[in-house]
């Protein structure tokens, strides 16, 4: 290892870029897995798997994304100075995909997608600046029934990927800023508060409304957050003394979203949570959030976004999610703790054996057993083909006979 | 059931930070145990003391659930917790500050201005809201020493008593912010661990309560 002194100065001489990571062959194999096992589950649920770019025109995305989420993108301009970037996230792509492309119908449209987003986070942070999507979006159908199939399928894709105890939060968008209002504040407040939940400081929340005199039923709500959690007897509970018809009609939309979770069978995952949305200017009604206790951060998230693709010119209902391979991935490594690498038999060949060594790795590829053949002889590999009339010696055992029968006792002492 | 992990800030803050949870009967906490422990448990709970700038940094990447930290760190700090209590203690301000004989003193404010500051997120987001031609200078220590060797005309710091910066023969031009001790949590943890998070502020929160009605009465 060479010493800091010795090296010279500046950034990384052959080194990677800080915030990017390279995944060695155990690692990038599980994720690669973890992904197929989403896109599967995708799929088995009737949504198309579709592939957008991974550059998008500034101007596309700014049409799309909050402006705060803007400022995060790696940003490049092409050969005639327009502004292009990497994606952040492919919920805007696909939107414009629909908008230009598939407006038409037949809706409502089952699409899925998989691909890296790029965030440009202060390097050093421990953050990942590429991290890998996988998303479903449901668009052309305005019922509570796609929103409950999307967080239905979105625990089904964590699980049948292998993330263990997940916990999925359901809030609605317009729950606190239809409170808000009906509390009786005026626009600077509200704004206030909402900005003050956006960055979570709930110090904040506390002393905006403390400079206002916002109803007592509301303020109480306001004030109750972030424990306005749990089943659907905590939409009975927030209604009361509500006198505000916005705020009223999320909640029985939450307690309508909640019967048909029901009907999917996991209400057992699922907690009603009142304060859980951060982006009130981009979701339209009810969001989520899935959480583990293996992880820190969301594994997944998404909701309602009935006004996006109207900036892209075609005005249609729509709902989606998206899950954080990454993140997962890291959860599922957070419980197991180390993985092993995927097996591979190594086959071993004496002097003049080659070609049997090479015909027996071909039977064992056909029947799925991975196995790489050495390139010299004389190794000392799982599996010995020896010179000496046809003998096999595997994992210790030793066989007789044809390329078959050795097949045959592989199966046996194979795992 | 597992316990809470959590962050609590070295330095000023780390012995009234001890004596609330103490107080609110959370955690039975002797602060000397510290210099010989790096992570200190209590019951099921895991406490560690760390350097106040690596709170957010342990709550938001999910090393512990909880950390209490003060908010100008939050100020400085790009992590995203949740912010869940006002503890009150750790009171102190951010101000602008100027030699007694400068002009910005006698309330003139130039045309540019060089402002020596630990604290340039927090500077760059007060000036930005004022439009003024500013050079940040960024210090680690002892800023007050800037404007004195002509390094900067003003400072953008932290003061409790006003002491230091008498000292140094500075006054203060204007507030930027107020800070006190606040307790944050992870995004995740605030979700899947809500009942003993809530608890755990809940019990911060009666704590303080009741100092400030002892204080008053």
């Amino acid at each position: 290892m060479t010493g800091l002194d010795a090296l010279p100065p500046g950034a990384s001489v052959r080194g990677r870029a800080d915030g990017f990571a390279d995944y060695l062959v155990g690692p990038a194999a599980r994720r690669r897995l973890l992904t197929d096992r989403f896109i599967e589950t995708f799929e088995a649920w009737g949504y198309g798997f579709m592939v957008t770019p991974l550059v998008e025109p500034l101007d596309t995305i700014a049409a799309g994304v909050p402006g705060a989420r803007q400022s995060a993108l790696f940003r490049f301009m092409d050969s005639d100075g327009a502004m292009l970037a990497l994606v952040g996230e492919r919920t805007v792509s696909v939107a414009r995909v629909v908008a230009t492309q598939l407006h038409e119908g037949p809706f409502p449209l089952r699409l899925c997608y998989a691909g890296s987003v790029l965030r440009n986070q202060a390097p050093n942070a421990g953050r990942r600046r590429e991290s890998l999507q996988a998303g479903c979006e449901l668009i052309g159908a305005s019922g509570l029934a796609a929103d409950a199939e999307c967080i239905a399928l979105a625990a089904a894709a964590l699980e049948r990927g292998g993330v263990e105890h997940i916990q999925v939060d359901v809030g609605h968008a317009d729950f606190i800023p239809g409170l808000l209002e009906s509390a009786g504040l005026d626009a600077t407040a509200r704004d206030e508060v909402l900005a003050a939940l956006a960055r979570r400081d709930l110090v904040a929340v506390e002393s905006a409304l403390a400079e206002t005199d916002a109803a007592d039923a509301e303020r109480r709500l306001l004030l109750a957050f972030p424990t306005l959690r749990g089943g659907r007897e905590i939409l009975d509970t927030a209604a009361g003394g509500l006198r505000g018809a916005r705020p009223q009609r999320a909640l029985q939309e939450l307690a309508q979203l909640w019967d048909l979770l029901e009907a999917h069978a996991i209400t057992d995952r699922v907690h009603l949570d009142l304060g859980a949305v951060r982006d009130w200017d981009y979701y339209t009604g009810p969001t989520f959030e899935v959480f583990s206790v293996d992880s820190g951060f969301a594994l997944g998230s998404g909701g309602r976004y009935d006004t996006l693709l109207s900036r892209f010119g075609s005005t249609c209902p729509a709902t989606g999610f998206v899950l954080h391979v990454d993140r997962c991935h890291d959860s599922i490594v957070r419980r197991a703790g180390t993985l092993d690498p995927p097996d591979v038999l190594q086959v071993s060949w004496e002097t003049d054996a080659q070609a049997r060594a090479l015909e027996l790795a071909r039977g064992l590829r056909s029947r799925g057993v991975a196995a790489a053949c050495d390139l010299v002889a004389g190794g000392d590999g799982d599996v010995l083909v020896s010179a000496s009339g046809a003998r096999w010696s595997v994992l210790g055992h030793h066989e007789h006979g044809s390329v078959d029968a050795a097949l045959a006792a592989l199966g046996r002492h194979l795992p | 059931m597992t316990g809470l992990r959590v962050a609590l800030p070295g330095g000023t803050l780390f012995e009234s930070a001890c004596d609330l949870l103490n107080a609110a009967g959370i955690a039975r906490l002797d602060p000397a145990r510290f210099d010989r422990e790096l992570s200190v448990r209590d019951g099921n709970d895991v406490y560690v003391k760390v350097r106040p700038t690596d709170v957010p940094v342990y709550v938001e990447m999910g090393g512990c659930e909880c950390g209490i930290v003060g908010k100008d760190v939050l100020w400085e700090s790009s992590r995203e917790c949740y912010e869940l209590a006002d503890l009150g203690f750790g009171r102190c301000r951010l101000v602008l500050a100027a030699p007694r004989d400068s002009a910005l003193a006698r309330g003139d404010w130039p045309q540019a201005l060089r402002v020596a500051t630990k604290y340039p997120v927090s500077a760059r987001r007060f000036f930005a809201a004022r439009s003024l031609n500013v050079v940040l200078i960024r210090l680690h220590g002892s800023v007050e020493l800037a404007p004195l060797t002509g390094l900067a005309d003003c400072v953008l710091d932290i003061t409790a008593t006003g002491r230091t910066l008498a000292a140094n023969n500075l006054v203060e031009i204007v507030e930027a912010g107020t800070s006190t001790a606040r307790l944050i949590a992870n995004h995740a943890a605030l979700k899947t661990r809500n009942d003993q998070v809530g608890a755990l502020a809940v019990a911060l929160r009666r704590a303080v309560a009741q100092r400030l009605t002892a204080g008053a009465a």
